[in-house]
C-alpha cells in the first residue's frame, strides 16, 4: 500500500492511471508476443546467408586497414560535390516551404473553405510524402534527365508533402476561441490568417522548417547515387573503381556535413525553444 | 527600461530579422544559380514529369504483382528485423549514452559521438559501403538498417533516460526495493512509452528506407524498380511503386493504431 | 429605429438538443443590458447567434434592420465589424503585442491589399494608443499579450472591442474568469466607455448582483427560453430564485 504521505492529487492520479493500466497492458502484451512471432518468423523468411555474415565481418575488417588512411586526392571534386548537394537541398526545401505554405491554410480543418478540399489536399500531401524520394529522383530523371536540377525536383516533391501535412497539424492546434474572435472582428479570411494564425504557429512553423531542412541535406547525399547529382555519386564512383580509401574520404565528407548541419539546427532549436 | 529604450530594442530586433531573411534568399538564389535552377526548367520538368507519369508508368502493369510480392515482404521483414535488433542494442548502449545513468562522462561523450556516426550517415550511404564487404542483397541491406536504428534510437533512449522524473525513482527505493525492482518498477514505466514510441517511429523510417536500399544493393523492392527502369518496363515499375505506397501507409496506419493502445 | 431585434430565435443542434425555443428581443442604441440564468441555459449561444459565429435553425435577426440569419459573406463582415464581442477567455493572440492586438478590431475595415502588406496606418495606431491610455494599459503597449494577467487581457479585450468603433458589444462572460477586484475594473471600464461613447451592450453575466449594479435593463434565460426582462428593480428575490430553480428541478429528477 502507498504511505499516507502521498497528496491526494498524486492518490487520484494514480488511482487513474491503475484503473487504465489493465486495458493497456494487455494490449501491450499482445503486441509484443505478436511482434516476438514476427520477428523470428522475418528472421527465417529473409534470404540470409549465415556463412556470408561471418565471412563479410572478416572482409569489412579487412577493408577497413585499406579504407584508411583515407586518400584526398580529388578533395576539390568532393567538397565541390558535397556543396552540390548542399545547394540542391536548399533550393528544394525552400521551394518546398513555399509550397507548403499556400497549401496548408486551406488544408487545416479549422481554416479551410471546404472540408472536402482539406480532405483533398492532406490526401495528395500523404501521396507525395509516402513515396521515397530516391524514387520520385528515378522518376524526374526518365522524364527530366540527370543532374542536379532533378534532385531538386525529387526534394521539393517530397518535402512538400511532409510540410504540408505538419503546418496543418499545427494550425488545427491553435485554440479555436482565438479563431471565433477574429471572425467576430469581421475580418476577411486573409486577415485571420495574416494576422491570426501566422504569429501564433511561427515557432512551430520554424522548427518544423528546420528539421525538414535538416532531413533534405541528408536525403541530397543520397540522390547523386542515382544520377540526380551531389556528393552521392562521387561514392558510388570510387565504390565502383574499387578504391575504398577515396570512397572513405567522401564518406567522411558526407558524414562531416551532416553532422554538422545536425550541431546547427541543434542550436537553432534551443533559440526557437527560448523565445 | 523606459520607453526610449523599449523602442530601440524593437527597432534592433526587426532589424536582425530582416537581415536574416536576406539572408537566406540571397543564399537560395545563389544555390539555384549554381545548380541550373530556372523558373522555365521548373515548367519544363513538371510538364516533363507529368507526360511521363501519364503516359509511360500508368496503367500499372498488373500481371507482375505475383513476382513482386518476394521483395515486397522482403523489404518489410528487413525492416522489421533491423528495428528489433536495433531497438534491443540501442536500449543497452543507451544506459552509456545518457548523462544521468553513465557511469562516466568520458564514456558519454564517446557513446554520444558513436551514436551520432551511426545516425548521420544515410543509410544508402551505408548500404554502398557495405556492398563491399557483404555482397549484395537482403544481408547488407538489413545490416545497414540496424546501423542506422542503433545509432538513432540510441540516442532517442539517451533522452528518455535523461527525462526520467528522479523523483518517482526515488519513491520507489524508499520503499526498500532492490535494484531490479526499483528497474522494474521506478525506470521502466517511465521509460516504455518513450520505447516504443521512438521504435514504432524508426520502423516508419525503416519500412520508407527498405524500399529503395535495394537500388544500391540491399534487396527488396528498390532493387526490382532500378532494373525495370534500366529495363525500360514502366508498367512494371509502377506496380513496384504502388507496391511500395502501399506497405508505406499500411505501416503509418498500424504503428498508429498500436500508438493508440500502448502509449 | 432599433438597434437589435429577435424575432423567434431558435436553435437545435443536430444531435436533438434545443438550445433556443423561440427567443423574442430587442435593444435600443446606448442600452446597458445583462443577461443572467444558469448554465447551458443558452445564453452563450444567443450572444453566438448574433453575431452568427453559430448558425440559427430558425428565426430573424435584424441588426440595424440587416438580417443576421440570412446575410451573405461580405456584408456579414460588414455588420460584424459593426458589433465587437468580449470572451470569457480573452481570446488574445497571444504571441503577439497588445498594440497588435487592439489594431485587430480595425480589420473589419481594411482591404485586403492594406492587410497583406500588414500596415496599420499611423492614424489607427493614434487610436489605438488612447485606447489603451484608456484602459490604464498604455506602458504595456509594446509587451506581448501573453505577458499579461488575466484582468490586463481582458482589458485588451475591451479597447480592441471598442477599436472597431461598433454600435453594439456582446460581452460573453466577461468576468467569469477574474477574481473579484478585477472583475470590478472590468465591468466600470465597460459601463463607463459604452455610456460615453454610446454603445449597446449585452452582456453574460453569472453574478446576479454585478448585473443589477450596471445594468438599465436584465434579461433572464432558462431552457432557452426568456424567462424574465425587466428594470433592476422589478427583479426581485422570488424572481431570481424561480430563474434559477427550473435548472434545479432537472439536476434532482
Amino acid at each position: 500500500m502507498k504511505g499516507k504521505t502521498m497528496s491526494i492529487d498524486k492518490l487520484s492520479s494514480i488511482n487513474i492511471a491503475e484503473a487504465n493500466k489493465p486495458r493497456k497492458n494487455n494490449a501491450l502484451l499482445i503486441v509484443l508476443i505478436l511482434g516476438g512471432i514476427f520477428f523470428f518468423f522475418s528472421l527465417s523468411q529473409l534470404p540470409i546467408d549465415y556463412s556470408k555474415l561471418i565471412e563479410g565481418s572478416a572482409k569489412f575488417l579487412s577493408t577497413l586497414t585499406v579504407m584508411l588512411p583515407p586518400d584526398m586526392t580529388y578533395w576539390r571534386e568532393v567538397l565541390l560535390a558535397a556543396l552540390e548537394s548542399l545547394q540542391v537541398a536548399i533550393v528544394g526545401t525552400v521551394i518546398a516551404i513555399i509550397l507548403g505554405l499556400l497549401l496548408s491554410f486551406p488544408a487545416a480543418e479549422n481554416l479551410t473553405p471546404h472540408p472536402s478540399i482539406a480532405w483533398g489536399i492532406k490526401g495528395f500531401a500523404s501521396f507525395l510524402r509516402a513515396i521515397p524520394t530516391l524514387i520520385w529522383a528515378l522518376i524526374f530523371i526518365v522524364a527530366v534527365g540527370m543532374g542536379p536540377f532533378t534532385g531538386i525536383l525529387a526534394i521539393t516533391v517530397g518535402a512538400t508533402g511532409m510540410l504540408i501535412k505538419v503546418f496543418s497539424q499545427s494550425i488545427e492546434e491553435i485554440d479555436e476561441g482565438v479563431i471565433e474572435a477574429m471572425k467576430a472582428t469581421g475580418a476577411s479570411w486573409t486577415s485571420i490568417v495574416i494576422h491570426g494564425v501566422i504569429p501564433t504557429v511561427l515557432t512551430a512553423f520554424l522548427a518544423w522548417c528546420i528539421l525538414r531542412l535538416e532531413g533534405d541535406i541528408a536525403e541530397s547525399t543520397i540522390l547523386g547515387a542515382v544520377g540526380a547529382g551531389g556528393i552521392g555519386w562521387e561514392l558510388m564512383h570510387a565504390m565502383r573503381l574499387y578504391k575504398f580509401d577515396q570512397a572513405f574520404f567522401v564518406a567522411l565528407v558526407i558524414f562531416a556535413m551532416v553532422f554538422s548541419v545536425e550541431l546547427v539546427t541543434n542550436r537553432l532549436k534551443m533559440r526557437l525553444k527560448t523565445k | 527600461m523606459n520607453a526610449v529604450d523599449v523602442q530601440k530594442a524593437r527597432k534592433i530586433k526587426k532589424l536582425q530579422t530582416w537581415l536574416i531573411v536576406l539572408g537566406i534568399v540571397v543564399i537560395t538564389i545563389w544555390s539555384g544559380i549554381e545548380t541550373d535552377f530556372s523558373f522555365e526548367s521548373l515548367i519544363f520538368g513538371s510538364r516533363e514529369a507529368a507526360t511521363f507519369v501519364f503516359t509511360d508508368l500508368l496503367p500499372p502493369d498488373f500481371t507482375v504483382i505475383t513476382g513482386l510480392i518476394k521483395p515486397a515482404l522482403d523489404t518489410i521483414y528487413m525492416s522489421f528485423v533491423a528495428m528489433v535488433i536495433g531497438a534491443v542494442i540501442a536500449a543497452f548502449l543507451s544506459v552509456f549514452t545518457a548523462a544521468t545513468t553513465s557511469p562516466h562522462p568520458a564514456l558519454q561523450v564517446f557513446m554520444r559521438a558513436y551514436s551520432s556516426l551511426f545516425r548521420n550517415i544515410p543509410v544508402l550511404i551505408w548500404t554502398i559501403l557495405l556492398t563491399a564487404s557483404f555482397g549484395l542483397g537482403a544481408l547488407v541491406g538489413t545490416l545497414s538498417l540496424i546501423m542506422v536504428s542503433v545509432g538513432v534510437l540510441t540516442r532517442a533512449f539517451a533522452e528518455v533516460l535523461e527525462e526520467i522524473d528522479e523523483g518517482q525513482v526515488e519513491a520507489i527505493r524508499a520503499t526498500g526495493a532492490n535494484y531490479f525492482k526499483v528497474l522494474a518498477q521506478g525506470v521502466l514505466p517511465q521509460f516504455s512509452p518513450g520505447f516504443f514510441g521512438w521504435s514504432l517511429y524508426m520502423l516508419e523510417i525503416n519500412v520508407r528506407a527498405s524500399t529503395i536500399i535495394g537500388m544500391v544493393g540491399g534487396g527488396g523492392l528498390g532493387f526490382v524498380i532500378q532494373s525495370n527502369i534500366k529495363l525500360f518496363q514502366y508498367g512494371q515499375v509502377s506496380m513496384a511503386i504502388i507496391l511500395v505506397l502501399v506497405i508505406v501507409l499500411l505501416t503509418e496506419w498500424l504503428t498508429n493504431q498500436i500508438r493508440e493502445r500502448i502509449i | 429605429m432599433t438597434l437589435l431585434q429577435i424575432n423567434n430565435l431558435s436553435k437545435t443542434y443536430p444531435d436533438g438538443t434545443s438550445a433556443l425555443k423561440g427567443i423574442n428581443l430587442s435593444i435600443e442604441k446606448g442600452e446597458f443590458v445583462a443577461v443572467i440564468g444558469p448554465s447551458g441555459a443558452g445564453k452563450s449561444t444567443l450572444l453566438r447567434s448574433i453575431n452568427r459565429l453559430v448558425d440559427p435553425t430558425n428565426g430573424e435577426i435584424l441588426f440595424n434592420n440587416h438580417n443576421m440569419v440570412t446575410v451573405k459573406s461580405s456584408q456579414l463582415r460588414k455588420q460584424r465589424r459593426n458589433m465587437a464581442m468580449i470572451f470569457q477567455g480573452y481570446n488574445l493572440i497571444e504571441r503577439t503585442s497588445v498594440l497588435n492586438n487592439v489594431l485587430h478590431g480595425r480589420l473589419g475595415y481594411m482591404n485586403t491589399f492594406s492587410t497583406l502588406l500588414s500596415v496599420f496606418s499611423g492614424k489607427d495606431k493614434e487610436a489605438a494608443r488612447q485606447l489603451l491610455q484608456r484602459v490604464g494599459l498604455e506602458s504595456q503597449m509594446y509587451k506581448r499579450a501573453d505577458e499579461l494577467s488575466g484582468g490586463q487581457k481582458q482589458r485588451v479585450g475591451i479597447a480592441r472591442a471598442i477599436m472597431q468603433e461598433p454600435e453594439l458589444i456582446l460581452a460573453d462572460e466577461p468576468i467569469a474568469s477574474l477574481d473579484p477586484l478585477s472583475s470590478e475594473l472590468i465591468m466600470n471600464h465597460l459601463y463607463t466607455i459604452c455610456k460615453e461613447e454610446e454603445i449597446a451592450c449585452l452582456c453574460n453575466l453569472h453574478q446576479v448582483d454585478v448585473a443589477k449594479k450596471y445594468a438599465t435593463r436584465i434579461i433572464g434565460i432558462n431552457g432557452g427560453q426568456k424567462v424574465f426582462d425587466g428594470s433592476p428593480a422589478e427583479l426581485t428575490e422570488d424572481i431570481i430564485a424561480e430563474i434559477y430553480q427550473s435548472s434545479k428541478k432537472v439536476l434532482v429528477s
